[in-house]
């Protein structure tokens, strides 16, 4: 788990819970001459051992994450590109960004509004069908996992075209039934010009690929769990609801905390799941997101300067949350 | 399409007498001719990017033109097939890394933006020497040209017009319209006779579908005044056009909802179902139809975008350019390549083989005197009432952020009156252009 341990607040307590006893021994090490850099106690050691791996994250990773802020700072279009040259703007960009109502009333609110919603529905979700899971014997087990885990292997392409044909307005699925029914009129109906409509379809999509990750690695929490805690519950008179909160849930929280954590970074960041819907690659200005709004920026329209803006807004809001998150759940945890 | 096989095996049969493609054509390239056999250049490779699907048959054709290449020059050819959805990063992330091929197919809108840059050269005096000049589409030359100088040379070009179902017109006893007014009641009349039908599908996500209906009313999508460009549309004849396209659907009813957030793919894959009456669609369509549904043979029909009163509507003149790169070190060898391509036997075949047409305008007066019934509506749309949008790279800038679509799409779903969506429209236009 990369992403728990990039975290400052865990990281840290986790050094000063269980860093003490070797630093000690390492210190008089150090001072006892330039051969000692280099040997078995060295304090150097562990880094030359990581530099390799060190370097090609450095290289693949946090180069990529440098050039992007360096260009966010810059008026960057093609012809920078062509020639190689740099233009630096300072926070111009970041300023057009955050003075634009757009930013407030559209993409902000689309982003978080949305990445909430598919965030609860998917742990919600997921959570549901792991306690069915772990209710059936291993036989029905395996065929029920396998079978959500389809839903997780289509590749987000496909599963968005899936979506956007059985949501057509007028050969879908579920227009069909619902003008069959006499609930709309086909060819009054579209709902991917409306916000909120349009939103749902995307949640739909994005719960529905997202849940079986959740599922399966709550499923392997529950195994975890003794079987006794929950037997003496029940002899307690505790309803499984009860039983849930008190047992299941406390237990479980870190499997929470990675599954929460992953569907936020995941759902903050969706762009093909609404770039591929109708009217969702540009022309409908109502439904943009953060990666949306950035591919437009730059890919569209040349501004690359911009959309590294935007980039860089998104990865900042996302540390932000899980930095908050991070620590409210370790600080309960000590308590 | 019977007159493409034929077309396609005189082809073989002159390139089996040995023909080459500079002597093949009827304009005066004796010049460049006499060069290609003076230089060899075997044991060289000229590495060249050509758009995918562009040509049904794409691989094939290509063999034909490496054979004749390597005869007439010495040197081999690299075609590599480029995705239109992705060509643009590619060619971006190539001029940045210095590895751009030596040709490159560009679209039209794309020639300026990377001559801006200083990526193309200057084809002017070779287009000269070779005496092409006068016989090279004006349209296509236009988007080409940057500065008085002149990147990118043509090659071939696709217009809208519209695609009908011949078979319900004269079921409903419907004449091809010849004025907006006749063409919407040509819709309506569509509509009471086949009620599931939808007549005339206006799809919100295709900019070009709108703009005959802009320039049609008179008014304009900018305008140059000096050095900046203005947007005009939302003049009162831009928005008189627009009210009149959009209203086909939200006064008229003669579209549908689903259609706002349609693509032409959209309206092309209804029109193959069966769905439609008919539609704004491009040269290439036809065969495709035709293609996918040969049902349709004796159903389809095709018109010119008509004018308001009387005339055409001027319809947006697409196609591609091919252009030789700055970087490249084999100049000449490039533009043999290029004037192989884009003038005589295989400008011809290839125009025939994906349904394009020739940017060499004898050529195109060829195609026009076969009078084919698919072909000839949109070969006089070229001719007679072919536009551009405006000839800067700033406009590549606002069709990525999809003005017009945005604004059609906002009308269409309610959201915005014309007046309202179209002053938005032009508000965004004038940010990018800065004036």
């Amino acid at each position: 788990m990369a992403d728990l341990h990039s975290v400052p607040g865990a990281s840290a307590d986790q050094l000063t819970r269980r860093a003490p006893a070797p630093a000690p021994s390492s210190t008089p090490r150090r001072r006892s001459g330039m051969r000692g850099l280099l040997g078995h106690k060295s304090p150097l050691r562990p880094w030359l051992l990581l530099a390799p791996a060190l370097a090609v994250l450095g290289v693949l990773l946090l180069w990529p994450l440098v050039r992007v802020v360096m260009i966010s700072l810059q008026d960057y279009g093609l012809r920078q590109i062509a020639s190689g040259e740099s233009n630096y703007i300072g926070f111009d960009n970041y300023a057009a960004i955050f003075g634009d109502s757009f930013l407030w009333t559209v993409v902000l609110p689309n982003t978080i509004g949305f990445a909430v919603a598919c965030v609860v529905l998917t742990v919600v979700l997921g959570t549901a069908v792991a306690l069915f899971l772990n209710n059936l014997g291993t036989f029905w087990r395996t065929i029920c996992s396998t079978a959500i885990m389809v839903a997780w292997a289509v590749p987000a392409i496909t599963g968005t075209y899936v979506w956007i044909w059985i949501f057509d307005p007028l050969n879908g699925l579920v227009s069909s039934v619902l003008d069959s029914v006499g609930l709309i009129d086909p060819a009054t109906t579209n709902w991917f010009t409306e916000r909120l409509s349009f939103y749902a379809i995307a949640t739909l999509n994005v719960v529905h690929h997202g849940f079986p990750f959740v599922a399966i690695t709550v499923l392997a929490g529950l195994l975890t769990i003794p079987k006794e805690l929950h037997e003496a519950a029940m002899m307690d008179g505790a309803s499984p609801w009860r039983r849930f909160w008190a047992i299941t849930a406390p237990i479980l929280r870190p499997v929470f905390a990675v599954v929460t954590i992953l569907s936020t970074i995941w759902d903050f960041k969706v762009f093909t799941q609404i770039y591929l819907m109708p009217g969702g690659n540009g022309g409908n200005k109502e439904v943009f997101n953060l990666g949306v709004w950035s591919y437009i920026q730059s890919f569209a329209q040349g501004k690359y300067g911009m959309g590294s803006a935007i980039a860089v807004l998104l990865t900042l809001i996302l540390l932000g949350i899980t930095v908050v998150y991070m620590r409210t759940l370790f600080k309960e945890e000590e308590l | 399409m019977q007159r493409r096989s034929t077309v396609a095996v005189t082809g073989t049969l002159l390139l089996a007498l040995g023909l080459t493609a500079c002597g093949g054509g009827d304009s005066s390239s004796g010049e460049s001719t006499g060069d290609a056999a003076a230089a060899d250049h075997s044991g060289e490779t000229l590495t060249v990017w050509i758009m995918e699907g562009t040509n049904p048959d794409g691989d094939a054709f290509f063999d034909e033109v490496t054979t004749a290449f390597k005869e007439e020059t010495g040197a081999d050819l690299q075609i590599e097939f480029q995705p239109w959805a992705s060509a643009h990063d590619k060619f971006t992330t190539s001029i940045a890394g210095n590895t751009t091929p030596d040709v490159a197919e560009l679209g039209t809108t794309w020639t300026g933006e990377f001559a801006d840059v200083g990526a193309l050269s200057d084809l002017s005096d070779k287009i000269k020497d070779a005496g092409l000049e006068e016989d090279l589409v004006p349209g296509l030359v236009e988007s080409g040209t940057l500065d008085g100088a002149q990147y990118g040379m043509p090659w071939y070009a696709g217009v809208r017009s519209v695609i009908y179902r011949k078979d319900l017109f004269e079921a409903a006893g419907i004449e091809v319209p010849t004025t907006w007014a006749e063409l919407q009641t040509a819709a309506e009349t569509l509509k009471a006779a086949n009620p599931g039908l939808i007549p005339f599908p206006i799809a919100g996500d295709s900019q070009y579908g709108a703009m005959p209906f802009i320039w049609g009313a008179g008014g304009d999508l900018a305008v140059k005044d000096g050095d900046t460009w203005t947007s005009e549309i939302n003049s009162p004849d831009s928005v008189k056009g627009l009210e009149f396209y959009t209203g086909l659907a939200t006064e008229a009813g003669l579209s549908t909802a689903a259609a706002t957030t349609w693509k032409e793919t959209d309206l092309l894959s209804n029109f193959e179902q069966g769905n439609v009456g008919m539609m704004i669609s491009g040269s290439w369509t036809p065969g495709k139809i035709l293609t996918d549904v040969p049902d349709m043979a004796d159903k389809i029909g095709a018109f010119p975008i008509p004018g308001e009163t009387d005339g055409l509507s001027d319809s947006f003149l697409g196609g591609s350019h091919l252009g030789v790169f700055a970087a490249s070190e084999k100049q000449d060898l490039a533009w043999e390549f290029v004037e192989m391509m884009t003038t005589g036997k295989f400008a011809e075949e290839w125009g025939n083989q994906s349904g394009y047409f020739p940017g060499q305008t004898s050529l195109l007066e060829k195609v026009i005197e076969e009078n084919d019934p698919l072909v000839a509506p949109f070969a006089q749309q070229m001719v007679e009432a072919g536009a551009s949008v405006p000839v800067t790279p700033l406009y590549g800038q606002i069709q990525g952020k999809k003005t017009v679509e945005t604004m059609l799409q906002s009308i269409l779903s309610g959201s915005a009156t014309v007046q309202e969506a179209a002053d938005t429209a032009a508000a965004d236009m004038n940010e990018t252009f800065g004036s």
